[in-house]
């Protein structure tokens, strides 16, 4: 009993904050969501009006399929790559503390100035980075970001930019836990370095993917400032999010409600997801 | 050793109880000033502006001993204000733009000024289109800083360069929307630089569509039987985003991206020759050239170009309001304010001396001193206004006469479209994005999603 009170005032700054700045907020955003208001203040109930108008409301259907978008191709460009890096990493004999700070570099640049600077690299004039060098090779300016097919695709590879090599340390250190035992077993076996990441390090890092797909999905499917940096929702709303969908009815309209409405709307579908996919792979690691 | 510690805590804190509640008793008669919280306080960075603030402030504080002038620098921003009007923390008066008074008064953040206005007599005085921006139910919520009218800017350096001036050094400007993309193309091919900057990043987008579009004879939004209907899809909207098509894909005069260009960026294009024309209104003169170094002889402001069905000029205005909080003696005093900076209606030593020390500024920092869009009515104001302005005139008026006499004209100014107007914006920028984009955009059927879209939310929120 009395270890557990040490234990309870440990935590007690912690859960004081978490209620304070999560669960707080979270049940007032939802409260706030059945509401109508003058500002911030709420004026009164409305059931569920503030949702069916934003269901309603022309942009929702492109910001909903826009979002699963990001989230497919997320997973398409970005879910492979860290765990390439960090097995090639890994495998390395030299330069392996020089590969491992230059891959993780892009992740300490503020998201805003990588933003600005893919904008810069994406430019669909012949001024654009990507179009000069393509120039080189005379191939002619190409409409990057302001084709409405490719956008999400674009800003999705620079997210993986920005965010792979943060990930691919969480691999690394997954990576470096193996025993090695198991691989000098496997080497004196016979196997070859195919046979050992199929055999030994996939399984081995299984489970930390498996964490990190969830949470690649939750991030993903919060994505927010690259498009509203780079291509404002736009071309006709090629690229908008349902977070930006919020951010618009909050701080363009100042309807805060029907911008709760979104964001629980966006809780909601994570909740689902992730429910979804643990039944899925459990029942298939059985 | 516990309870020592308690009385003496317990003590402590009723003294102070007893020193505060003194200071109370004696604070309200004596030294209880109105505070007077000033939002358009200049940035640090901006010195000069500063400078004639401070005088201002001292000035003020000399004749009305009971106000204190605090700074307390907002430039409004959508992101900001809210949390700061819950938290009661607004400045008693601060600029915010012409699309946000219906949205503020209608969501209780800034303050009914009617009877303070009234008391000052200024309320006769307010150019009425301007005071429809800024009333609801016949109330008034903020006064005009200024107002604003588009023209089209010209960068006269690409002119030049493009061999498109006249003998007496005046610019061969279009006169008409073919000819603009006539004069854009020369532009392109002399200097190799955009003719027009067209906007298709935001709402502005749209915003400076409906101007072009008025031109060609739409009307966008249409109350029946009191009820509103979308016209976002009538041939002449039709013809006039054609025409946006063929500027960016038949004469290919635009800037590099317009999906980029923004109400700022706008102004950045033409500062630095980036481009060669742009809508834009008088009030911004200091954009291109104080925030983007273009001499301010570089610059021109002509009508803007004649369409098949008219020449109109979109008109809004800048305006004050006033914190729901502030007290009707911080309004009054506020008023009191505008009065030595020369912005209020009359004309007293003090406002005379508060428009020079404005013009002088200006002319400082090379931003044209050209006359501002009338926003207020009254005869003595407007010509002690022009007054001023020939005095320290620092441009040639040749290049913004056109301009000020076509305003002039009746039936020229037009406000904005009346209802929804920001979503009326976000749904034709989205076709504006869609056809800069894509060359093979089909005009018709964008424009046809638009208005149906537009519809919905006008029968979901306004005709409910």
């Amino acid at each position: 009993m009395k270890r557990n009170i040490v234990g309870w005032l440990i935590m007690l700054p912690t859960l004081i904050l978490f209620s304070f700045y999560v669960w707080e907020p979270l049940i007032e955003s939802i409260i706030l969501s059945f509401f109508n208001a003058q500002g911030m203040r709420l004026k009164e109930f409305v059931g569920l009006a503030n949702y069916k108008f934003i269901f309603n409301h022309p942009d929702f259907k492109s910001a909903f399929l826009n979002t699963f978008s990001y989230t497919f191709w997320s997973l398409i460009i970005g879910f492979l790559v860290p765990i390439i890096m960090a097995i090639l990493i890994n495998e390395l004999i030299r330069f392996k503390g020089f590969s491992r700070v230059s891959l993780y570099l892009p992740s300490v640049i503020p998201g805003l100035a990588v933003a600005l600077m893919w904008t810069f690299i994406y430019k669909p004039s012949e001024t654009g980075l990507l179009n000069i060098i393509l120039g080189k090779f005379g191939i002619s300016p190409q409409p990057w970001l302001t084709n409405p097919k490719w956008t999400i695709p674009l800003i999705v590879i620079m997210m993986t930019w920005r965010s792979a090599g943060a990930t691919m340390l969480i691999y690394l250190a997954g990576l470096q836990n193996i025993n090695p035992e198991l691989y000098e077993a496997s080497v004196i076996d016979g196997a070859n370095i195919l046979h050992r990441i199929r055999y030994i390090t996939i399984p081995q890092i299984y489970n930390l993917a498996r964490s990190l797909l969830v949470l690649q999905i939750i991030a993903v499917f919060q994505v927010l400032y690259e498009p509203l940096v780079m291509t404002n929702g736009g071309p006709n709303n090629a690229s908008l999010s349902l977070m930006q969908l919020m951010y618009r009815y909050a701080f363009e309209r100042f309807d805060y409600p029907k911008a709760a409405s979104v964001s629980v709307f966006i809780g909601l579908m994570l909740v689902l997801i992730t429910v979804l996919y643990n039944t899925f792979v459990k029942e298939k690691d059985m | 050793m516990k309870k020592i510690k308690r009385c003496s805590i317990l003590r402590i804190l009723l003294v102070s109880i007893f020193i505060i509640s003194l200071l109370g008793i004696g604070y309200p008669q004596t030294t209880k000033k109105i505070v007077l919280k000033l939002g358009m306080w200049p940035e640090d960075t901006l010195v000069s502006d500063v400078e004639m603030f401070k005088k201002w402030k001292q000035k003020f504080e000399a004749k009305y001993p009971n106000v204190e002038v605090v700074p307390a620098t907002y430039k409004y921003s959508p992101d900001t204000f809210v949390p700061l009007a819950e938290a009661g923390r607004l400045p008693t008066i601060f600029e915010t733009w012409f699309t946000e008074p219906q949205k503020l008064i209608s969501q209780g953040f800034v303050k009914d000024i009617t009877n303070e206005l009234k008391k000052k007599g200024w309320d006769k005085y307010m150019n009425p289109s301007v005071k429809a921006i800024l009333s609801k139910n016949g109330r008034i919520y903020g006064i005009p800083r200024d107002a604003y009218a588009l023209g089209l800017y010209i960068n006269l350096d690409l002119f030049r360069k493009a061999g498109l001036i006249n003998p007496d050094g005046t610019p061969k400007y279009p006169k008409t929307w073919t000819e603009l993309a006539n004069i854009a193309k020369i532009i392109k091919e002399k200097t190799g630089r955009a003719g027009f900057c067209l906007l298709a990043k935001d709402n502005a987008g749209g915003w400076h569509f409906t101007q072009i579009a008025w031109d060609f004879g739409a009307k966008f939004e249409i109350q029946k039987d009191g009820k509103w209907y979308a016209n976002l899809n009538s041939p002449e909207v039709v013809a006039a985003m054609n025409f946006i098509k063929d500027l960016r894909w038949k004469y290919d005069v635009l800037t590099d991206d317009p999906t980029s260009e923004n109400w700022g960026t706008g102004f950045e294009v033409i500062g630095t020759g980036r481009a060669a024309m742009y809508l834009g209104a008088q009030d911004s003169v200091n954009q291109p050239t104080q925030v983007y170094g273009l001499p301010p002889d570089k610059l021109a402001i002509v009508p803007v170009p004649r369409g098949p069905k008219g020449q109109y000029s979109l008109m809004g205005g800048t305006p004050y309001m006033f914190s729901n909080k502030a007290t009707s003696e911080e309004v009054m005093a506020a008023l009191n304010f505008l009065e030595i900076m020369g912005k209020a209606p009359v004309v007293t030593e003090d406002s005379i001396a508060g428009m020079k020390e404005d013009a002088q500024n200006r002319v400082k920092n090379g931003v044209p001193v050209i006359p501002s869009f009338p926003a207020w009515i009254n005869k003595d104001y407007l010509e002690a206004q022009e007054k001023i302005l020939n005095e320290y005139r620092n441009v040639d008026m040749r290049f913004f006469n056109d301009y000020y006499n076509w305003l002039k004209k009746p039936g020229v100014l037009r406000p904005e479209e009346p209802v929804l107007t920001q979503d009326l914006y976000a749904e034709l920028t989205k076709v504006l994005q869609a056809v800069v984009t894509d060359r093979n955009a089909d005009v018709k059927k964008l424009l046809d999603t638009a208005n149906k879209n537009f519809q919905e939310l006008l029968d979901a929120i306004v005709n409910k």
